[in-house]
């Protein structure tokens, strides 16, 4: 089957405002931002094609409109995601302090059936600057204790890691999937509908 | 161009339908009869709350079967009481939800448009659909790459959920001056229309409700419902590889089709007796066969007949997806098929399973043998050979292939000319006790078979005239007729617009619908008349039209 090869990623990016979302994604998906619906549904959209180990994967990517913390979507936004991408900026502390608000927003309204291995993956940005204020180490302590989320430090501006963080991020939600796919959480059609009859009679045995 | 909406006096009398049966109406029906459009009549005027409850479980036919059958020694009891679509529209009206955006026009200087949206395969076409999933993943696009859509598709998921959860209503549609965009949120997925053609937002809403019901056809409702209830950000297209292929060529046929617009099924038009003989032909095999549902015969999307279990009738838009099943596997065509089918309106929960082969190399009819058994495949292959050879002694493969091939000496080949009524140009009428249709240039064979060629391709906006009118224009002519003459709040019953065109009359009754196309300029008493000696030779050979009974097994 040719579609096993393709796949299409839900992918979120959270963090305070200003901490360089947009930015990244921009960089990554290399092309000039349009804000084209920002203003009007609360979110934009860049898509991109990456290949991970032989399969074209389609990067949906969902940034959320300036005011984030009032941002109107709600659960729609959030609904069905395949991995959630927390940025923080390392010359502001308090970006990184609302980290943890962020996962556990995401992880409220998302509600993913595996909370504890749902693939986050954290960016430090604008390591560029020379006013830094959150050490490496001090964002490697709080992810391992987060059940080891990856942790890289970027530029947006001077495209550092983005490109990395991207791929890891693609290969994460894709291994999630993966390993979904072993545990067959669906039998095909016709065993399905085997299934369905088993139920009916097994209905049948409880009614007796 | 033949008709503009702006010169369209409409003439509203009341009618009075004759005493006697109406043509092609007769006391049991194998079909549903229907209105095609109270299902979007209710579908549009539901409220939030009522869609969300409108997809939980209903019982299952399927299961009722098996339990009368003997298959399960006690009867089932299905575990939610059923909410039956079809009471549904008891409760409409409550509140009319309506979010008609229109449209602010992106003043947004923005330029930087997603590239995509504008490369060739994309603009220009008169109607896209795209189906995707609640959380925005893309599933379906008529035409172009569904994934390098990924982007619209989250702008739609959005704007669906923004007027839902900020403002507690369900948006239907977005018109532009040129456009308009109709959604359908039917459980887990969106479904979206946009389009430039004339058609009404009811007539896409209920295009956009036939391929929800494809896909169920393919899954059944219970499995698509599991599924994104397990895993919301599922890529439903892995289930669907194979599917996307049933949906295109359904969105071709109902374009073309009117039997989609008005709800109805055409009918193989066949000699009586030989309609009879393949009737007892599959009656008699069958009969013994416990477990069997339907038994259903069709040629070139048009039924020859339908043997069914007591007490079960199927619904029009069902025989649709059959009919569109049939018509775009050609695999069935080479070799005897076992498939699991879900009917949507007879049991969405459960499949039934489907023998299905062509009668033989000689004859282009197609038989399907239902049934809820899921390892019968053996004894309804058996039935299917003695089937055939029954038909083939009794001549009636030689009476369905004159009917394909439109034998010039058989009336309903050109009922124009055999009518005799030189100004009348088309015509269909629906028979409404019986959900059956008859139109005066039934699409043939060949007109079909560019299905295939056109996929994924064509449906570009034509700015050409064509000299001669085809079954399928006539029937675009006739959309706006039909739209004003099914609408719900102002329903007419009979519509006269005469120009230098041409003259178009539009009929209901309780007994039938009808749609005339005659001759530019004509007076209301000539065109009257005419109809009236349309309607006695369509009650003539109404025998022959249509199936006229209800056989089972
Ligand atoms: N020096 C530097 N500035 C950045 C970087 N990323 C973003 N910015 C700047 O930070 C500001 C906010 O960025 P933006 O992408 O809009 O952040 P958002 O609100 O999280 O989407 C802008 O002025 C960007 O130019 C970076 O890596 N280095
Ligand atoms: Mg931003």
């Amino acid at each position: 089957m040719s579609s096993r090869k393709k796949a299409l990623l839900k992918v979120i990016i959270l963090g305070d405002s200003g901490v360089g979302k947009t930015s990244l994604m921009n960089q990554f998906v290399n092309k000039k931002f349009s804000n084209q619906y920002k203003a009007t549904i609360g979110a934009d959209f860049l898509t991109k094609e990456v290949i991970v180990d032989d399969r074209i994967v389609t990067m949906q990517i969902w940034d959320t409109a300036g005011q984030e913390r009032f941002q109107s979507l709600g659960v729609a936004f959030y609904r069905g995601a395949d991995c959630c991408v927390l940025v923080f900026d390392v010359t502001a502390p308090n970006t990184f302090k609302s980290l943890e608000s962020w996962r556990d927003e995401f992880l409220i309204q998302a509600s993913p059936r595996d909370p504890d291995n749902f693939p986050f993956v954290i960016l430090g940005n604008k390591i560029d600057l020379d006013n830094r204020a959150v050490s490496a180490k001090r964002a490697q302590q709080w992810c391992q204790s987060k059940n080891d989320i990856p942790y890289f430090e970027t530029s947006a501006k001077e495209a550092v890691n983005v490109e990395l963080a991207f791929q890891t991020i693609a290969r994460n939600a894709l291994a999630q999937e993966t390993e979904a796919e072993l545990y067959n959480e669906f039998p095909d059609q016709i065993k399905l509908n085997a299934n369905d009859n088993g139920r009916n009679r097994d209905g049948d045995n409880c009614a007796c | 161009m033949a008709s503009t909406s702006k010169d369209v006096p409409a003439v509203v009398i009341q009618d009075n339908p004759p005493d006697d049966l109406e043509p092609g109406a007769c006391h049991d029906s194998i079909l549903n009869p229907t209105d095609s459009f109270e299902e979007f009549a209710s579908e549009m005027s539901s409220s939030l709350q009522e869609r969300n409850i409108s997809l939980a479980t209903k019982s299952s036919t399927i299961s009722e079967i098996q339990s009368e059958i003997g298959e399960n020694s006690a009867p089932m009891k299905p575990t939610k009481s059923s909410d039956d679509l079809q009471t549904k529209d008891e409760s409409i009206s409550a509140s009319t939800s309506n979010s008609n955006l229109t449209e602010q026009n992106g003043d947004d200087t923005d330029t930087e448009k997603d590239d995509y949206l504008q490369s060739p395969e994309l603009v220009n076409k008169e109607k896209h659909v795209f189906i995707l999933s609640s959380a925005g993943k893309p599933i379906y696009s008529r035409y172009g790459n569904e994934d390098k859509l990924a982007g619209l598709c989250g702008v739609i998921q959005a704007l669906v959920s923004v007027v839902e959860e900020q403002n507690q209503d369900i948006l239907r549609s977005i018109s532009t001056n040129d456009c308009k965009a109709v959604f359908l949120v039917k459980g887990p997925l969106i479904l979206v229309a946009v389009s430039k053609s004339d058609e009404s937002e009811t007539q896409l809403v209920l295009q956009l409700t036939y391929a929800f019901n494809q896909i169920v056809s393919v899954l059944t409702l219970t499995q698509l419902n599991r599924i994104f209830e397990q895993r919301r950000n599922y890529d439903l297209r892995r289930l669907l590889s194979g599917a996307e292929r049933l949906i295109d060529h359904l969105l071709i046929f109902m374009e073309k089709d009117p039997a989609f617009l008005l709800g109805a099924v055409r009918c193989l038009p066949l000699p009586e007796k030989a309609r009879e003989n393949i009737t007892n032909a599959i009656q008699t095999t069958c009969n013994k066969i416990r477990d069997l549902v339907f038994a259903i015969m069709l040629a070139g999307n048009q039924l020859i007949t339908l043997v069914r279990m007591k007490k079960y009738t199927l619904h029009p838009s069902d025989i649709h997806l059959l009919f569109n099943l049939v018509r775009s596997s050609e695999s069935f065509k080479t070799a005897e098929s076992w498939t699991p089918i879900c009917l949507p309106k007879f049991d969405s929960t459960g499949f039934l399973h489907g023998h299905v082969s062509y009668i033989s190399e000689d004859c282009q009819a197609c038989l399907l043998l239902l049934t809820v058994q899921r390892d019968a495949f053996f004894p309804l292959s058996q039935a299917k050979h003695t089937i055939a050879d029954k038909l083939r002694r009794s001549n009636c493969l030689v009476a369905i292939n004159d009917a394909l091939n439109r034998n010039e000496e058989l009336p309903t080949t050109n009922p124009l000319k055999h009518i005799g009524i030189p100004e009348i140009r088309h015509f269909m009428y629906k028979c409404k006790s019986t959900a059956q249709l008859f139109t005066s240039d039934p699409i043939s064979l060949d007109k079909l078979q560019d299905y295939r060629l056109r996929h994924k391709e064509g449906g570009d906006i034509m700015e050409k005239k064509v000299e001669k009118l085809s079954d399928i224009d006539y029937v675009r002519n006739y959309r706006k007729f039909c739209s004003s003459i099914h609408c719900t709040s102002t329903p007419a019953k009979l519509i006269f617009r005469s120009n230098s065109c041409d003259t178009i009359l539009a009929w209901v009754t309780n007994g039938f619908e009808l749609y005339v196309t005659f001759d530019p300029l004509m007076e209301k008493d000539q065109a009257i008349k005419a109809v009236d000696r349309l309607l006695k030779w369509i009650k003539k050979e109404e025998q022959r039209i249509f199936i006229m009974h209800a056989p089972t097994f």
